[in-house]
């Protein structure tokens, strides 16, 4: 199975990344004025820029600077920020911990919340758990992050001020002081991750109490406990776990709006403050990172979904 | 303006982040005038979020939206972290409310009758937070590094006209002696800049990160686009400010940091004008309130004089008599502002001149034919930069239908804005603050190739007049040329300024003795209520 299924797609992963980060490259370069320009703004005197762009390297062909950033970056030096001087990887690193750390939360809490509110729906349904649980499902798919963030921000930190609106200390929050700003990003990340995953977890649960082996479990007599542990939970949420893993991955490569209006210091709002200065190396960090993250998140989903795959666990069966 | 534009602006607005802005205002807005104690007056002028004085003590936050991780303290930067540089430093001179130059670390100072030689007398006994004295060689340190051009500082440009790298010499440790290369009688308005702020001799390399200076508060914490915190200098020469510390925290998001003063995370919310609806809201809450700074922005609509369509005075003329600037501001900021005719000197400096183009769609008609055209129809370029862009271009295309115009509004990125639109396409709207004397205004904004004039206005009887004035020592006199400068400049329409607005402010409900005007806050009466 290794030979067979994970070396080839490891394969293409490295291609996978190869490839975004020259599309990112490109789009940077399509995109108006540089880091030089960015920086400098209002302020950007054909004096000023011409100076920083020396000071930057920028004065170089985009050609010439991407290849000299691969020959860096597959030994493992990511260069340093054109804004900040510092070098990449630290920086990129902090963030990735701390959304990671936020992911971590919504996707063990909220999903596994989505699950058990995906199998409730589909157990009951069209009855009323169904249509609430349903219901509140696409609402959640309906409203933009941003909207839902707003409205815990104005119920739980200004009307009953419980939560943190924003984490004051931006950047050089420690995880200590992070904690207590959790909740309201976590919150408003799995009302609108799990909305899908719901969606696909009651589908999928229906299909399976349609099928014939469950007919034939009920009527010998099975208790419904066990069929459904024992049955519908592992062939429903095969399906369902693409949809989850592609939710990781989304939350892994930084939730750009959300992170912005809680000022959390993760790989979204560093992106959004690198796409804003043009600043190529943390982008690109960025860019390899995220695209990382989506091909093993999806590898993973593969690689567990034949592991659960009743077909697969008893070979004897499978044709 | 600069760093302030660049800062506050540039980096820190996304489209989405302003969306995301007015996603707030709108849902917030409705559930509190819904529930609120009737939310709708606008915000008055007052002069801080409390009316009583503040007690001695306490730390205050500030939130500010960072330039980016490339800030700076060193104040000649165009990438300084502005709220920083007015507690820590001093520069020689600053402006008062009215314009007029006051002492600061220069107690007194002269010029030859021929206002090439300038000479300023230092304080006594005024130290650095370091514990060393101050001397003319960090003056002339200053004005030497500001010059520099791996400095790449705003006020170079300025002050390179007429200032050479070995202008400032020493006549003894208290006295710094000025001779400029062409006779300027505004020179020391024009050293009231942001940019310069008096740094130690010898600092160029350190400064970014020590913020050793002269002034009411002392460095503790710095980070660039991150927290940093300042505490009260015992030391310093002046009135001793009322707050025992300050505490900056980065909020790039413009929506994050309203939340974070309605939630009361932080007291004060600077650099940011907040749009009326965001206003009433946090009118609204029980916490915090809006001061409003007046006259504090300068909205203008910047013809590229450089294009085919604006070569023509007459047209631009034209265009100046075509809209109603009543109505432009009643719609783009809900009246709270001051109408400009198209002069862009606010009304509050001391050099104005009461004069503008009013509102005559007919003059306008009559003007655009003397051009060669029945009808213009131009496009107005605008991006969610700033709150008000977006409003007033849409006021303008309403205003002037009826008259020869037509304007069709076009949005930008907000990030590439003064790289993609600024000075490139012929019509635009543009801000800036106010707050520079009349002479940096219009040499820096309106003199024919400076590097900020957005308009590409270029008129050698202009510069003359500027040239003129500038070596008048007689101040009556002196007077008259820039309000002359200022006639010339409206009647060869060379500005399309509709209105000053004020700036919405948002701050806490405990803070107290809250001052600003143009560049200047007051960091020594700011505190928090008894």
């Amino acid at each position: 199975m290794l030979t067979r299924f994970v070396i080839p797609r490891l394969g293409w992963a490295v291609v996978t990344i190869l490839l975004a980060t020259l599309l990112v490259f490109g789009a940077m370069q399509a995109l108006p004025g540089d880091a030089a320009t960015q920086i400098l703004g209002q302020n950007a005197t054909p004096e000023a820029v011409a100076t920083l762009r020396r000071q930057l390297g920028l004065d170089q062909a985009p050609v010439e600077r991407f290849i000299s950033w691969l020959g860096h970056a597959l030994s493992g030096n990511f260069g340093t920020s054109l804004v900040s001087g510092q070098p990449v990887g630290p920086e990129v690193g902090r963030a990735l911990v701390n959304t990671a750390f936020l992911a971590g939360i919504t996707i063990v809490v909220g999903f596994s919340l989505a699950l058990v509110l995906g199998l409730v729906a589909g157990l009951c349904r069209d009855r009323w758990p169904d249509s609430l649980i349903s219901t509140l499902a696409l609402v959640g798919m309906s409203i933009p992050e941003f909207i839902v963030a707003t409205l815990l921000v104005l119920a739980f930190s200004i009307t009953i001020p419980i939560f943190p609106a924003v984490v004051v200390a931006g950047q050089n929050a420690s995880i200590t002081e992070l904690l207590p700003a959790m909740p309201l990003p976590a919150l408003s990340l799995m009302f609108v991750a799990s909305a899908y995953i719901i969606r696909m977890m009651r589908t999928s649960v229906i299909d399976v109490m349609e099928t014939d082996y469950v007919h034939t479990a009920r009527l010998k007599g099975i208790s419904t406990t066990r069929l459904v542990l024992k049955h519908v939970v592992p062939s429903a949420i095969l399906p369902t776990l693409n949809v989850v893993a592609m939710n990781v991955a989304w939350l892994i490569g930084g939730v750009v709006v959300v992170e912005s209006i809680f000022n959390y210091p993760g790989m979204g709002s560093l992106m959004i403050r690198s796409v804003q200065s043009r600043d190529l190396p943390t982008i690109l960090l960025i860019t390899v990172i995220g695209a990382m993250t989506f091909v093993v998140c999806n590898l993973l989903a593969d690689l567990a979904a034949t592991l659960l795959n009743p077909r697969l666990r008893h070979p004897r069966n499978a044709k | 303006m600069e760093s302030l534009n660049t800062a506050a602006g540039k980096g820190t607005f996304s489209r989405r982040s302003v969306l995301t802005a007015s996603g707030l205002a709108v849902v917030s807005a409705a559930f509190l005038t819904a529930c609120g104690p009737g939310g709708s007056a606008v915000p008055q002028a007052s002069s801080g979020g409390s009316g009583a004085p503040a007690k001695a003590g306490g730390t205050l936050r500030i939130a500010r939206p960072p330039a980016s991780k490339a800030e700076t303290l060193d104040p000649a930067s165009s990438l300084s972290a502005y709220e920083y540089l007015g507690a820590i430093y001093n520069r020689l001179v600053r402006l008062d409310e009215n314009g007029a130059v006051q002492a600061d670390l220069a107690e007194s100072w002269e010029t030859s009758t021929d206002a090439l030689t300038w000479t300023f007398h230092l304080r006594k006994g005024v130290l650095w937070h370091d514990g060393k004295p101050l001397t003319a060689k960090d003056v002339i340190y200053t004005i030497e590094h500001m010059l520099d051009p791996e400095t790449k500082s705003p006020q170079a440009g300025v002050l390179a006209p007429f200032i050479s790298a070995s202008s400032a010499t020493a006549k003894d440790d208290l006295t710094v002696v000025v001779a400029l290369t062409s006779p300027n009688a505004e020179f020391a308005s024009l050293m009231t800049g942001y940019n310069c702020y008096v740094i130690p001799a010898g600092s160029a390399a350190t400064i970014g990160k020590t913020g050793i200076g002269t002034g009411p508060f002392k460095l503790a914490a710095f980070t660039p686009a991150g927290p940093g915190q300042i505490v009260r200098n015992d030391a310093y020469f002046g009135d001793k400010p009322k707050l025992d510390a300050i505490e900056f925290s980065s909020i790039p998001d413009t929506q994050a940091r309203v939340n974070a003063l309605l939630a009361g995370q932080v007291d004060l919310i600077s650099q940011t004008n907040l749009d009326y609806a965001t206003s009433q809201t946090v009118m609204a809450s029980s916490v915090a309130t809006v001061s409003s700074v007046k006259n504090a922005q300068w909205y203008t609509v910047p013809m590229l004089n450089s294009s085919p369509e604006f070569k023509d005075p007459n047209v631009r003329l034209a265009l100046a008599h075509a809209y109603n600037p009543k109505d432009v501001m009643q719609l783009a900021v809900h009246g709270n502002g001051t109408i400009a005719r198209n002069n862009p000197v606010p009304p509050t400096e001391a050099y104005y001149l009461d004069y503008g183009l009013d509102y005559d769609p007919e003059k306008s008609k009559s003007l655009l034919k003397k051009a060669g055209h029945d009808s213009l129809s131009l496009d107005v370029w605008t991006s969610t930069y700033d709150s008000v862009l977006t409003p007033l271009a849409l006021a303008m295309k309403g205003s002037v239908e009826g008259s020869g115009f037509t304007l069709n509004v076009k949005t930008s990125a907000a990030d590439s804005y003064y790289t993609d639109v600024w000075m490139k396409k012929p019509l635009m709207t543009s801000y800036w603050y106010t707050g520079r004397p009349v002479d940096q205004l219009l040499n820096q904004i309106f003199r024919s190739g400076s590097s900020y004039n957005e308009n590409a206005y270029a008129n050698p009887d202009f510069d003359k007049i500027l040239d003129q004035a500038r070596a008048t020592v007689d101040d009556a006199k002196r007077k008259t040329l820039y309000q002359d400068a200022q006639k010339f400049l409206i009647d060869d329409g060379g500005s399309l300024t509709p209105f000053f607005a004020d700036r919405l402010v948002g701050l806490s409900k405990k803070v107290a003795g809250y001052k600003e005007h143009g560049f200047e806050f007051d960091y020594i009466n700011i505190g928090l209520a008894g």
